[in-house]
């Protein structure tokens, strides 16, 4: 899908491993977006994504080295930013999400979208009280698409134990949706 | 019910395994309330420009960090080296256009006009009342350009220009638009 | 990348300035968090050779219109992406449009007035130059802000673009569009009949009885 022109993944990351460091850009520019939502999603505050998008990418650069398939570069860049959006301490959650349910009000361009935003922002709300696990399989599957077997190839493990995890997920957010109407 | 856990089968609905209609009828408004549930999930694209000029800055500190500090500034300096020297075109004629702007509030008791040409300052130019009737004016001699602007009623009420063209303001209002 | 070698000392001053240029116009109007995200968002725009003064508009605006921090800081973050966008439709419309920051941010004005990527890229591959194109992106996004949908909107503008029509006659079309729809017609129909009578006049000259006036110049070359 991408153009001929552009270098492949592993080219940019022999590049950069051979000292032509400013071609990280490249890798930057191509997966920051990509990755932005998970992250939003995760952390539930777009500042929050941010400084992991950016934590995960400096980190990735200092173990390029160590990043065994060039060309998969982006499977082994997402473990890198997993991590560091577990590791996220939880901030004051209040002022998180309410960033999380201003980012979705402001892009609204119709009237009457209040009660969208409201249940919007209650569901996210809900998600950061799962634990880590448990939210990134719901917005793997829910928010990015992606099916039980493509999460699973991803994260190393099996459909089944997904499944468990998702509907754990499914029964806490319903508890959790129940107690704050 | 509550503590009760979905149902199994509300749970395969929900992993998409099966549709509504595969679901037994006394299932069926929990399994809408489910659906609704995930369609409450935001899927909105999210984008992060500044997160490629913040990496590569990132690295290029931590890359400079045994230099002395007087040398550490110049990278950013070369970098905004570029940025205020980058070439655009010239602004356009400086031609000036006298536009009157005018608005209907009987009830009010001060009008004002804030804009992208006076900073948005609801104190900057007040309109001025015609006699006893509820018609407000000022005229004002603006840059040709693009400009937004509101009125300001009573120093709390923004209110567009109902004659005019109107955008999202991005705060849940709408801004005038006026271009010139 | 660039060598830190032989860099003088008075650049520290051109910092200074390029910084003191976004402090100075947000001084006393936002507060000390907005002005920093300013200052962040602007330096990376910069990088990118997009404009700022769309950023710190909208952060006044914000401030002065009372709105929560936090409000602001989304709204700052879609203007940075809407610019991106814009950026992105001038460079696929090709001709380096791109690299005029004016253009650029009437393109951001033309998103927030509801036109799409696509919409710009259409009007920057009608080969106006920067300085028209401008313009066309500022008419386009008031027409959008007067009602009128997308197809009809670009519809017009490119064809008064590729007649090389002068900034001014560009500026009246939402005038001509708002005293139509002050005839009954639909904001769609007003822009499609401009439309119409324009390509006619690019076809066959100006109707008879308008006077033959000077031919219309041709379209300037790209840069």
């Amino acid at each position: 899908m991408r153009p001929r022109s552009q270098a492949a993944d592993g080219e940019i990351v022999r590049a950069v491993l051979a000292g032509d460091r400013e071609r990280y850009a490249q890798l930057v520019e191509r997966y920051r977006d990509r990755y932005a939502r998970y992250a939003t999603r995760m952390l539930g505050s777009m500042d929050a994504a941010e400084d992991a998008v950016q934590d995960a990418f400096v980190r990735a650069y200092d173990q390029l080295a160590q990043c065994k398939d060039p060309d998969k570069f982006v499977g082994w860049f997402f473990l890198i930013l997993r991590n560091r959006c577990f590791a996220e301490r939880r901030r004051n959650r209040t002022s998180a999400s309410l960033e999380a349910a201003d980012g979705v009000a402001a892009e609204d361009r119709t009237e009457g979208v209040v009660e969208t935003a409201e249940r919007r922002r209650a569901l996210q709300l809900a998600l950061l009280e799962l634990t880590p696990d448990q939210r990134e399989v719901f917005v793997l599957k829910h928010v990015e698409g992606l099916s039980y077997t493509e999460i699973a190839e991803r994260l190393s493990t099996s459909v089944p134990s997904l499944k468990m995890r998702m509907h754990r997920a499914y029964d806490k957010l319903r508890d959790e949706l129940r107690d704050h109407t | 019910m509550s503590g009760h856990d979905f149902h199994p089968l509300i749970k395969q609905l929900l992993d998409g395994d099966i549709t509504l209609a595969d679901l037994p009828a006394e299932l069926h408004a929990e399994g809408e309330a489910a659906l609704r549930l995930l369609a409450a999930v935001d899927r909105t694209d999210v984008s992060m420009p500044a997160v490629t000029w913040r990496v590569m800055a990132a690295l290029e500190r931590r890359r400079r960090r045994f230099l002395p500090w007087l040398l550490a500034p110049a990278l950013a300096i070369a970098a905004a080296l570029v940025i205020w020297l980058r070439p655009g075109t010239p602004p356009p004629s400086a031609a000036l256009v006298t536009v009157r702007f005018v608005l209907v509030a009987p009830e009010a008791r001060q009008v004002s006009l804030a804009g992208t040409f006076n900073q948005w300052d609801p104190q900057a130019t007040p309109l001025v009342r015609a006699g006893t009737t509820g018609v407000w004016t000022a005229t004002l001699t603006l840059p040709a350009g693009q400009h937004q602007y509101a009125f300001v009623v009573d120093g709390a009420r923004w209110v567009p220009d109902p004659g005019a063209p109107a955008v999202d303001d991005g705060f849940g209002r709408r801004n005038s638009v006026l271009t010139l | 990348m660039i060598a830190l070698v032989a860099i003088p000392l008075t650049l520290l001053s051109m910092q200074q300035a390029g910084r003191g240029v976004i402090a100075q116009r947000l001084a006393g109007r936002v507060s000390p968090q907005i002005a920093s995200l300013v200052e962040e968002l602007g330096a990376a725009a910069s990088a990118r050779g997009l404009p700022i003064d769309p950023l710190i508009q909208k952060a006044i605006e914000g401030n002065a219109k009372g709105v929560p921090r936090e409000r602001v800081a989304t709204a700052l973050r879609l203007v940075a992406m809407q610019l991106d966008t814009a950026a992105a439709a001038l460079r696929d419309g090709g001709g380096g449009l791109v690299s005029d920051t004016l253009a650029i941010a009437a393109g951001e004005f033309a998103i927030t007035a509801g036109l799409s990527r696509s919409d710009i890229t259409a009007l920057a591959r009608t080969g106006a130059n920067a300085a028209a194109l401008t313009v066309g992106l500022r008419v386009a996004g008031t027409l959008a802000a007067l009602g009128v949908p997308p197809a009809e909107d670009i519809g017009l503008v490119s064809v008064a673009l590729r007649s090389g029509e002068p900034a001014s006659s560009l500026l009246l079309l939402p005038a001509n569009v708002q005293s139509e729809m002050a005839k009954g017609v639909t904001p769609a129909q007003a822009a499609a009949g401009l439309a119409r009578a324009a390509a006619a006049q690019a076809r066959h000259g100006p109707p008879p009885g308008h006077g033959g006036g000077h031919p219309h110049p041709p379209a300037p070359p790209h840069p």
